[in-house]
């Protein structure tokens, strides 16, 4: 007798259902609950308390948000590797016009797939739980919390991530195991009428990933909002004394809340029209286009949601090494709110060759300029700020730097494409491609290395090897550079995105574009060994003000809560001690 | 028999629930939509969620038994079972309403346990 795939299903979720009983049989007793109320924890352990257990049930059952923040960087850089890899496979076969090197695996439809994935991932999964990574470490820290708003919900929302992860994943690792469930070949726009209508329970599977990832950010930005109104120490840190990354973080969750559930929406729509007959973007119905205005309603304002926090990060960053305050702060973070405004009405600037009415796409172009102005105002601002300062090139600096000047070649090109007529010649060509990979990598992945070496010491209590840090950052300012620029001319060119294979004439810039990435490869290995290595065994920090902050009078809250940590440590005679006992002992 | 302190009661950062909260939702979402011979992955799911909603409103607080909770989830997913019935999509409706009369039963038995008529 054939055994049904139901029944196999419904004992593996029987022993899963068991085991996950039997565990927490072993950890909780549901008898001796005392109701804490809702909200904080404290840090008191008065009652004799222990903060959290030891081993793999502390990062299975933290709900503490430094424990969290450090998951959520180890889930993006994660992810970044995934991506990383795939933007690599993508690379290598477009070095060659013809298809040579994905032929065997797969041709067309793999790097369709990679090419899906590869955006889906940087966005979703490295940019944004990288972001929330430093965010929840660090913000309640910012702002005299004592965790986030909802610890157990800020758990939640990271544990949804990488379950939802594997689903968004899935298809390229099942036909593996044979199971004939095929990852998405949509692209990450998803546009219908391709992904309403392509067939295979992969693109099933990716979008019900996708949409639980919606949940987890959303569920995030919520807690960050509430975190920074509700959990903020009015007297030590009121409104005028905020600090900039949690004004970005502030404006991020806003964001968040009113783009997300669009996205949402738009993907359960999609689910319904895919498996239950509705007909939401079918010509008879809303069609292709309603696809594209709920998709870019929620996209654009992605982009700020991304690019927010970064610009906060490099704020914060650059004053420290150029020892005086940043310039114009209250610009900065009117500049801050005035682009999360304006960021909800120039969507439709995606969609210029569409056949828009043609005064709707002068509306949009006029928004989609006018946002350039609070952008240019925080470059102003950067480069006043680093104006005859006291220059110190330590890796935070030269990435922060770095972001500044991706970041200004990045905006500058999407300045040009917000005006209609260059964007109808320049439209879904490789120019648009370098544009955003400027902004994406050059600028929010630059600032995000320059917060991972900024706050390493405080994250693991040693610092990174600054020559490995110097290697990453050359490396990657250098190749980034000639791919992007490679990717602009091969768009002035003509050549259009997406597409596995060219015309020969566009071979010399693909091949340049290719050594670039190349070389940015060699710079993120460097950074993942760096980080991997010195979180171990790397120097550890001998003062709670590695920066010397205290000199230009910039040892903000996170450091003096490092500070403090450590003098208890001392007075303890805690963990740091024992630990540097043990390895003074093996050297 | 002594009693041994839980996890949550002697760690003021750590709660088992959010994981398995988490880990509900997404079965749920996945067995449920895809349906077919993924359903009683579903019904998993949703059993994981129920139980996990209960212990983590028990935990935090939330509410001070737990048969208020077990048959408030279990009325609000039984609810949208018996919806899902009535728009015709039988083997999801049938699914969602079993789990949430699970729930439901559960709260049964808590409200009798912590009556003392068990």
């Amino acid at each position: 007798m054939a055994v049904s795939p139901e029944l196999v299903f419904s004992v593996l979720m029987g022993l899963l259902l068991l085991v996950v009983a039997g565990w927490l049989t072993r950890l909780e007793d549901w008898q001796a609950y005392t109701p804490v109320g809702g909200g904080g924890y404290g840090e008191s352990t008065g009652h004799g308390h222990e903060e959290k257990p030891a081993g793999l049930t502390r990062w299975l059952t933290t709900v503490d948000h430094k424990d969290l923040g450090i998951l959520y960087s180890l889930f993006g850089i994660v992810a970044f590797a995934w991506g990383g890899i795939t933007a690599m496979l993508m690379r290598v076969e477009l070095t060659t016009p013809g298809m040579d090197f994905l032929a065997s695996f797969g041709g067309v439809g793999l790097y369709n797939a990679l090419l899906t994935t590869h955006g889906i991932t940087m966005l979703f999964l490295f940019a944004a739980p990288l972001i929330f990574g430093f965010a929840n470490y660090m913000v309640p820290l910012l702002v005299d919390a004592d965790d986030m708003a909802f610890p157990r919900i800020n758990a939640i929302a990271f544990w949804i991530l990488p379950f939802a992860t594997i689903l968004m994943w899935a298809g390229f690792f099942l036909p593996l195991v044979g199971i004939d469930i095929q990852a998405a070949k949509t692209s990450w726009t998803l546009y219908t009428p391709l992904s309403s209508t392509m067939q295979g329970t992969g693109v099933d599977v990716f979008l019900l990933g996708f949409h639980l990832s919606g949940f987890s950010t959303t569920m995030g930005a919520i807690n960050f909002i509430a975190t920074i109104v509700a959990e903020r120490d009015s007297v030590s840190v009121p409104w005028s004394k905020l600090d900039i990354f949690s004004w970005t973080i502030l404006t991020q969750g806003g964001l968040i809340l009113f783009a997300f559930p669009i996205l949402t929406a738009a993907v359960t729509m999609l689910l319904l029209d895919r498996n239950f007959g509705t007909m939401f973007f079918a010509g008879e119905g809303g069609g292709a286009m309603l696809w594209q205005h709920l998709f870019w309603f929620f996209g654009h304002p992605e982009v700020y949601i991304l690019v927010l926090p970064p610009m906060g990060l490099v704020s914060l960053i650059l004053p420290k090494f150029a020892g005086r305050k940043l310039f114009g702060f209250k610009f900065v973070v009117y500049s801050t709110l005035a682009i999360g405004i304006l960021s909800f009405g120039v969507w439709a600037h995606h969609m210029f060759t569409t056949g828009m009415n043609p005064r709707l796409t002068a509306s949009f172009m006029a928004i989609s300029l006018a946002i350039g102005i609070p952008s240019a105002v925080k470059v102003f601002n950067w480069i006043t700020t680093l104006w005859n300062g006291k220059l110190r090139m330590t890796a935070p600096m030269l990435f922060s730097v770095g972001f500044v000047q991706n970041f200004i070649i990045g905006g500058v090109t999407g300045v040009f494409l917000a005006a209609v007529p260059f964007d109808l010649v320049m439209q879904d060509t490789y120019y648009v491609v370098g544009h955003f990979h400027f902004i994406v990598f050059g600028a929010i992945g630059f600032a995000l290395f320059a917060a991972m070496y900024y706050w390493f010491p405080i994250m693991t209590g040693r610092m990174y090897d600054r020559r490995l840090a110097l290697w990453h950052f050359w490396l990657s300012i250098i190749g980034g550079n000639i791919t992007f620029i490679a990717m602009l001319i091969l768009g002035y060119g003509g050549m259009p995105r997406r597409y596995a294979t060219y015309l020969p004439q566009f071979m010399t810039w693909h091949a340049v574009a290719t050594v670039g990435a190349f070389i940015m490869t060699f710079g993120v290995v460097a950074f993942i060994w760096n980080i991997w290595q010195s979180a171990q065994y790397g120097k550890r920090v001998d003062s709670g003000d590695p920066w010397n902050l205290k000199q230009s009078d910039q040892f903000t809250n996170e450091w003096q809560w490092y500070e403090g940590k450590r003098q208890t440590m001392l007075a303890d005679g805690g963990e740091e001690d024992a630990d540097d006992a043990e390895s003074n002992a093996a050297d | 028999m002594e009693e041994q302190p839980g996890l949550s009661e002697q760690y003021t950062r750590a709660s088992p629930w959010p994981v398995f909260v988490a880990l509900g939702l997404v079965l749920t979402e996945f067995g449920v939509f895809l349906g077919n011979y993924l359903l009683p992955v579903g019904v998993g799911g949703v059993l994981l969620l129920e139980t996990s909603v209960v212990g983590i409103l028990r935990e935090s607080g939330y509410v001070d038994s737990l048969w208020p909770a077990s048959l408030g989830v279990g009325l609000l997913v039984g609810g949208v079972g018996v919806a899902l019935l009535t728009v015709g999509r039988f083997n999801r409706g049938v699914a969602l309403a079993g789990a949430g009369g699970i729930a439901v039963l559960a709260a049964v038995g808590f409200f009798c346990y912590e009556r003392g008529y068990l």
